[in-house]
């Protein structure tokens, strides 16, 4: 294990908070080879950070999230406005291995000094996702730019998890992502802040807007003043249309935040629940699960669960206890 | 936690100028993908400029270029000499595709680590992968 000095931890610290590229980057490198050398860095950061707004993307594959990333990230350019993008694609689950692509469709950026664009893979395996990304995003968030983009395929519970990240939330459909009935089974309008229907050129996308629309609706209370009612837009991110009206209602959104500072707090306090239980949880899956070597009550333990002495329960209830 | 020389390998893939013919950095993409590898796939009508900032931001541990069209030896160098005025020149690059042999010494001697013209197996590739990053893929082999 490679060790920090604290030195060398203050360095990376300022490099990361000056937008230095390559030691940002490296950073994040080692976030996702879980170095834990790049801990005592990251708990800096952390501490120092929380400015920058996180608008989180999701939607089906081939929904248009990385093209509508890069729209968004124009607009935001267009208004001198710096932008940070995480891009998170899925992992092989039988080699481990990805192809990471959503940066083609953001090319034009590649020159822009004022647009950092890192691509993650899901890594598969044993959870851990949502702790990379939550790192990554206290590192993109110590970098100074003005939003951040995260972008990840909305299926699976750890990619889900990601969108707890966020302080806006947007979910893309496509015309050809079926009726309200399947936008209710997705369980995803719990956590969009603003709806999207991409692609509004192809037939069907007035009537997906309707049902997503209805779809909203059910869930919107009228009678609480507080509550944020989510908006349903149409898109085109392959010509730009509608992107300006979708940049107003994040905008919309992150005032309606601000001018509601208990949301805001019970959204920040949910984040601070999920990074610190997934620290919690990947620490036990380590500790039990990865672990090659085990120690011999933890083995005794086993061996009783083996030969039915005692129960997963019981043996979960002991496990606990013994790890405060 | 991982061991040294344990972390994933992240090959960057691209073309660079007007070269269209993706089909066979599309191919290498998935059979590296299936080995293991994180591809981080830029496709065609890259800059140099623009692939050197790609290759920061992603601390990528090796470059792959693929090219179908006579101008390679003009391209590379410009990517080379852009890697190199970024201090990003000790990332190793490799080529692929119609590569001719009469320019691989010059290719060679401007700094490209290896070259993989028609008839290369996904094993080559893999071995230099893994010779020049210093990682190992736990899915090298082929399964079965």
């Amino acid at each position: 294990m490679r060790r920090v000095s604290p030195a060398d931890c203050a360095q990376i610290v300022a490099a990361v908070q000056r937008g230095d590229v390559r030691q940002t980057a490296r950073l994040i490198s080692r976030i996702e080879d879980d170095d834990e050398s790049a801990t005592p860095v990251l708990q800096s950061l952390y501490r120092v950070g929380g400015r920058t707004p996180v608008i989180g993307i999701t939607g089906p594959p081939g929904a248009g999230k990385s093209t509508l990333v890069d729209q968004l990230a124009g607009s935001y350019r267009l208004r001198a406005l710096s932008v940070a993008v995480l891009a998170v694609d899925p992992a092989s689950p039988f080699s481990g291995g990805a192809i990471l692509g959503d940066r083609v469709r953001m090319a034009r950026h590649n020159t822009d000094p004022g647009v950092f664009i890192r691509s993650m893979s899901a890594r598969g395996a044993l959870g851990g996702l949502a702790r990379a990304a939550g790192d990554a995003l206290t590192v993109l968030d110590a970098m100074g730019k003005d939003v951040i983009l995260v972008e990840t395929v909305g299926v699976g519970q750890s990619e889900i998890d990601i969108m707890r990240h966020a302080t806006s939330v947007l979910i893309v459909q496509t015309p050809a992502g079926g009726d309200a009935v399947q936008a209710v089974k997705a369980g995803i309008l719990e956590i969009g802040d603003v709806f999207v229907v991409n692609k509004a050129d192809t037939p069907g996308a007035d009537r997906s807007v309707a049902a997503l629309r209805e779809a909203v609706e059910f869930r919107f209370d009228p009678h609480n003043a507080a509550a944020w009612h989510p908006p349903v837009l149409k898109t085109q991110a392959t010509d730009s249309s509608g992107v300006s009206d979708l940049v107003e209602a994040l905008e919309r959104h992150a005032a309606h935040l601000a001018a509601h500072p208990a949301a805001l707090r019970q959204r920040l306090l949910m984040r601070a629940r999920v990074r610190v239980t997934e620290l919690v949880s990947e620490a036990l899956r380590r500790r039990y699960l990865k672990s090659d070597s085990l120690d011999a009550a933890y083995a005794a333990l086993l061996d009783d669960l083996v030969d039915r002495r005692t129960d997963p329960h019981e043996a979960a209830r002991r496990l606990l206890l013994s790890s405060e | 936690m991982n061991l040294p020389g344990t972390g994933k390998i992240r090959c960057l893939l691209g073309m660079l100028g007007t070269d269209v013919h993706s089909k066979g950095i599309r191919t290498l993409a998935q059979l590296l993908r299936d080995r293991g590898v994180e591809v981080i796939y830029l496709g065609e009508h890259n800059t140099a400029a623009g692939m050197v900032n790609a290759l920061l931001a992603e601390d990528a541990d090796v470059v792959g270029l693929s090219f179908s069209t006579a101008t390679y030896v003009h391209y590379t160098r410009d990517l080379l000499d852009k890697m190199k005025a970024a201090g990003v020149d000790d990332v190793p690059v490799m080529l692929g595709g119609l590569i001719h042999r009469d320019d691989e010494p010059e290719l060679r001697a401007i700094g490209v680590k290896g070259i993989f013209g028609p008839g290369s197996t996904t094993d080559q590739i893999v071995d230099f992968l893994q010779k020049v990053t210093g990682k190992r893929l736990h899915a090298a082999r082929e399964p079965g």
